[in-house]
């Protein structure tokens, strides 16, 4: 009794023609909404990494007039995907994804290195992150393999996807990208958890987990790097070590509870402006964000991104067939793990792992791959009343 | 809308709890960053803020300018400038080696030592400190990554050489570190100026922006008694002495005997404080003051006060001189000039070494010793500049069998050359020993005057009776005896020669090569506005105090009486006469203003 056991959405065919067609050509309220918020949510983004690198980077051009151009060429992808039925995507499903694992190979081959990682490969004159794209296609792959059979049983329901992501998982865990090979975990646990699983077949894995755990964990702590560890190790007790390893969470709370209920306004927030915290425009935006802007600034942020999210919901609820719910759902939990996370880690709650706000962090590949699962998004909104080919 | 809606509940009937289930975990988590939002910022708020405040305050101390020395009519001595300094932020810069070559090239400086400073990892370090402005501006043009320039404050002594042992010189920092800028560095320093000011992590002044300062007064202004003018004569004439009889030092001090002042203080070797380091320590040691010396026959002056002022002998008492000669403890003790029966005035004229022990003998061990150390000798003079020595002067019950003899003839006896002019200078100060002084007032940077020295007499070893007595002696030596060379047309002098032997410390024995030649001298006697001590050390060829040091005295004290505009005696009036008005201070006023 859950969303893979139901039948073909019939009732689809009773929505007016009027309907359909509106849905199919333009965009209504609920549409608008959701770009209403995306706008809403990038345009503080840019406000944030204006605010901090206009004082510090005297670049010819700007930070965030990077970010603008890589949010035109995402707002591009959102564009021509939200316009195109993701029926047509899933063709292609594992062909992408296997596409993104080569890539990933290629990282560790020929990647760009950069602070002891090697994460990046370049194109002409821009570096891009593939570990992005690939999450894109991970989700489309896991969400056409849930939707194009029904799949029984813990071992087509958890283990055989579980396969499917491992290898992603790994090759990104090597370039070391402790973030991103993280949110590729848990998209794989938000999709396992939206098919649902039957109690028994969970509890063993879970139980299984833990019973394999104390063998593992020491070949993974073995396996972290020393920085990894290190942020670990000072999110447990940030205090011991202010100007070390624990600097990064200390600076960023400090930054955030400085900003008190009111904020310090534009460019008041001197934590960040005067690079105690540095990265102010990538993976502590937030901070910067916070700080200026204060406790109800925050609020509504938080409340602007949990609108987004309720909307996905709302898509996915909506959505037309297995694939498209899975899809809607699949892209609200990659972005919805990467805004916990990264806030969680940047107020404090959370070891940091480096992983970025999406829609408000700088970064190209970030923003142009989370404005095409945006697309993606709307596209399944947008094709809810479409016949089945 | 609302049939959408209902639409999808239709159709998604119980998968909707799964769905449920994955949005109550994201709003979980949203809520749990909600609530520490609000522990951060609204219950901790104030606690960050003050953390956050504490970073980003830096609270500076600089020192305000240091107060400049003038001289006794506010010429600069020493001043207080900005200078630019060069530093380096090694954390910022990417390639190091091309960096050290162009600093390298500018400020003359080995690149490989640079190179070692700028490969740290340290957010700041100095290059050069007080550079020339050229250099600065090399520097600005080379536009060179994580290098910049900061405005100092250097001390500068505008007149170099001059009065470099007074005066003494500052650090780096602007700290005393010699002489008066130590002595009254508490005075010169700048109060501190407090300034909070925004920094970043780095510790960088990020912004120009001064939150709060509170500004302390700017140091205060040392007056000196020196005379520029007085002191330029002295240095030059001290200069040419050095050149002329190639001797390895030289001094030259100029004193108002009435109040103590000190108008001029040269010595040779001297340094520059522009650049101190450059020269051997010992040049810059200030000697008037560190080192005693046998003063030879300028001491008789003394002997012959102390001999008066007790009665012991007058101007007119026959001494036998012994031909010559005059055996004491087994030694024999030489005079230049050979003599038979003289009375006491020609003793000191010609300088005779046996009268001047016979004399001594009148007086006895104690007697002598009394009356040195009424006159200073042993003892500080407590002069205002650091390092002074008392002296070596033994009490009596050391003495050997001819340490009498010996002290009689300025042998035996360690005098400074403070201690000795500050002596005689009582002679022509009617018996008073004065204080000797070099600051003449502190002054605040308003010009405000903060302090002020006046002078103050010791003690009065002898009377004004017998000062005058002395004086028409010390006239005569100058006028008719071994100071001739001393003599200015139209002023009267009164001095005392000496040519001491240096002890060899190596045969243990007094050399005959190696001499100090000395002359101290006031006038014009009647009315003495100056007294000047000059001491040449080991001049080459004949080194009797007559021929090396009385000419140096009349070039310097011609040269200063002309300038103070002393005027010269218009009648050639009797010593005595001119004596007679010093018994009425009145008419010593009035003789004054004629």
């Amino acid at each position: 009794m859950d969303l893979l056991q139901k039948g073909k959405p019939l009732q689809m065919l009773l929505g007016s023609t009027n309907e359909r067609r509106r849905s199919e050509r333009g965009f209504d309220a609920i549409d608008w909404c959701l770009i209403g918020v995306v706008i809403s949510i990038l345009f503080l983004g840019v406000l944030s990494i204006y605010s901090v690198t206009s004082s510090t980077h005297q670049a010819r051009f700007p930070i965030y007039l990077k970010q603008v151009v890589w949010i035109g060429v995402g707002s591009l992808a959102f564009w021509i995907l939200a316009r195109t039925d993701y029926h047509k995507l899933a063709r292609f499903a594992y062909v992408f994804y296997g596409i993104g694992l080569i890539v990933l190979l290629l990282v560790l081959v020929a990647g760009k290195s950069s602070r002891g990682a090697q994460r990046w490969i370049a194109l002409g004159p821009v570096a891009v992150q593939p570990s992005e794209f690939v999450k894109v296609t991970l989700i489309v792959a896991l969400s056409v393999y849930y939707a194009s059979k029904a799949r029984h049983g813990w071992l087509y329901r958890v283990i055989v996807p579980g396969l499917i992501t491992l290898p992603g998982f790994l090759l990104i865990l090597k370039q070391p990208d402790l973030g991103s090979s993280l949110s590729f975990l848990a998209l794989y646990l938000t999709l396992v958890l939206a098919v649902g699983v039957k109690s028994k077949a969970f509890g063993l894995v879970v139980l299984s987990s833990l019973m394999v755990f104390p063998f593992v964990w020491g070949e993974v702590w073995g396996s972290l790097h020393d920085y990894q560890k290190a942020r670990i190790m000072s999110f447990m007790d940030p205090m011991s070590d202010p100007g070390g390893t624990g600097y990064h969470g200390l600076q960023s709370r400090i930054a955030i509870g400085s900003g008190q209920l009111w904020g310090k306004g534009l460019y008041g927030g001197t934590q960040i402006q005067f690079k105690f915290l540095p990265e102010g425009h990538t993976d502590f935006v937030f901070a910067v964000f916070a700080e200026e802007w204060g406790f109800l600034g925050s609020l509504v942020l938080v409340m602007l991104f949990v609108a987004l999210f309720l909307l996905g919901f709302e898509i996915a609820a909506e959505a037309k067939d297995r694939l498209g719910a899975l899809l809607a759902i699949g892209v609200v939990g990659m972005m919805a793990f990467g805004v916990i996370v990264n806030m969680a880690m940047t107020v404090g709650l959370a070891p940091i792992v480096g992983i970025p706000l999406p829609l408000m962090s700088y970064g190209g590949s970030a923003t142009v791959v989370n404005l095409a699962a945006l697309g993606i998004l709307l596209s399944v909104r947008r094709h809810r009343l479409t016949l089945l080919q | 809308m609302s049939r959408n809606l209902q639409t999808s509940r239709n159709i998604q009937d119980s998968g909707i709890r799964r769905q449920t289930l994955v949005s109550l975990c994201m709003l979980a988590g949203f809520v749990i960053i909600f609530g520490r939002l609000f522990y951060l910022q609204v219950l901790q708020a104030d606690k960050m803020r003050e953390q956050a405040a504490r970073q980003h305050y830096k609270i500076l101390t600089m020192d305000s300018p240091r107060g400049p020395i003038v001289d006794r009519h506010g010429k600069p001595l020493a001043l207080t400038v900005e200078r630019p300094s060069v530093y380096a932020s090694p954390s910022v810069i990417s390639n190091p080696r091309h960096v050290a070559q162009q600093l390298a090239d500018v400020l003359q400086l080995s690149s490989a030592s640079l190179m070692r400073r700028l490969q740290t990892t340290r957010s700041f370090v100095w290059i050069k400190r007080h550079i020339t402005p050229e250099q600065a501006a090399q520097i600005r043009a080379l536009a060179l990554e994580g290098v910049g320039l900061l405005m100092e404050p250097h001390r500068q002594y505008p007149q170099g050489l001059l009065l470099s042992h007074v005066l003494g010189f500052a650090g780096v920092d602007s700290q005393g570190l010699e002489g008066l800028e130590k002595q009254y560095d508490a005075y010169l320093r700048g109060q501190a100026k407090t300034a909070i000011l925004l920094k970043d992590a780095h510790g960088h002044a990020i912004r120009p922006m001064v939150v709060k300062q509170r500004v302390g007064p700017a140091g205060y202004t040392l007056q000196l008694t020196i005379d520029e003018m007085v002191q330029y004569i002295i240095e030059e004439a001290l200069e040419h002495a050095m050149d002329r009889t190639r001797a390895k030092g030289g001094v030259i001090i100029v004193m108002d005997p009435k109040s103590g002042e000190i108008l001029g203080w040269a010595l040779r070797p001297a340094f520059d404080p522009n650049r101190p380091l450059a020269a051997d320590p010992t040049w810059r040691r200030n000697r008037g003051v560190t080192d005693p010396y046998e003063p030879g026959s300028t001491l008789k002056v003394l002997v012959a006060a102390a001999a008066i002022e007790e009665g012991k002998v007058e101007p007119g008492t026959l001494m036998y001189a012994g031909d010559g000669q005059m055996p004491v403890s087994g030694t024999i003790i030489h005079d230049t000039h050979k003599a038979g029966w003289v009375t006491f005035a020609q003793a000191v004229e010609r300088s005779s070494n046996i009268a001047a022990v016979k004399t001594a003998l009148l007086l006895k061990e104690e007697g002598l010793y009394h009356y040195l150390k009424a006159f200073g000798l042993g003892e500080r003079t407590e002069i205002d500049v650091p390092g002074e020595s008392a002296g070596l002067l033994k009490p009596p019950r050391q003495w050997g069998s001819r340490t009498l003899a010996s002290v009689a003839i300025g042998q035996e006896i360690g005098v400074t050359p403070i201690q000795l002019i500050t002596a005689v200078a009582a002679v022509a100060n009617q018996g008073w020993l004065m204080r000797p002084y070099v600051v003449r007032a502190i002054l605040d940077a308003q010009g405000t005057m903060v302090w002020e020295q006046s002078p103050q007499v010791r003690q009065r070893p002898i009377s004004g009776k017998t000062a005058r007595i002395l004086t028409t002696l010390l006239v005569n030596a100058v006028e008719k005896g071994t100071g001739k060379l001393a003599a200015i047309p139209g002023y009267q002098v009164a001095g005392k020669t000496g040519t001491a032997q240096k002890f060899d410390l190596t045969t243990g024995r007094y050399s005959t090569t190696r001499h100090i030649s000395s002359f101290v001298g006031f006038v014009p006697a009647s009315d003495p506005r100056i007294i000047a001590l000059v001491i040449v050390d080991e001049p080459q060829g004949p080194a009797w105090g007559g021929r090396i040091a009385a000419p140096i005295f009349r070039e310097v004290a011609e040269r200063i009486l002309q300038y103070l505009k002393v005027p010269p005696h218009v009648h050639d009036a009797p010593l005595t006469v001119a004596m007679a008005h010093h018994e009425d201070p009145v008419q010593s006023s009035l003789s004054k203003e004629q």
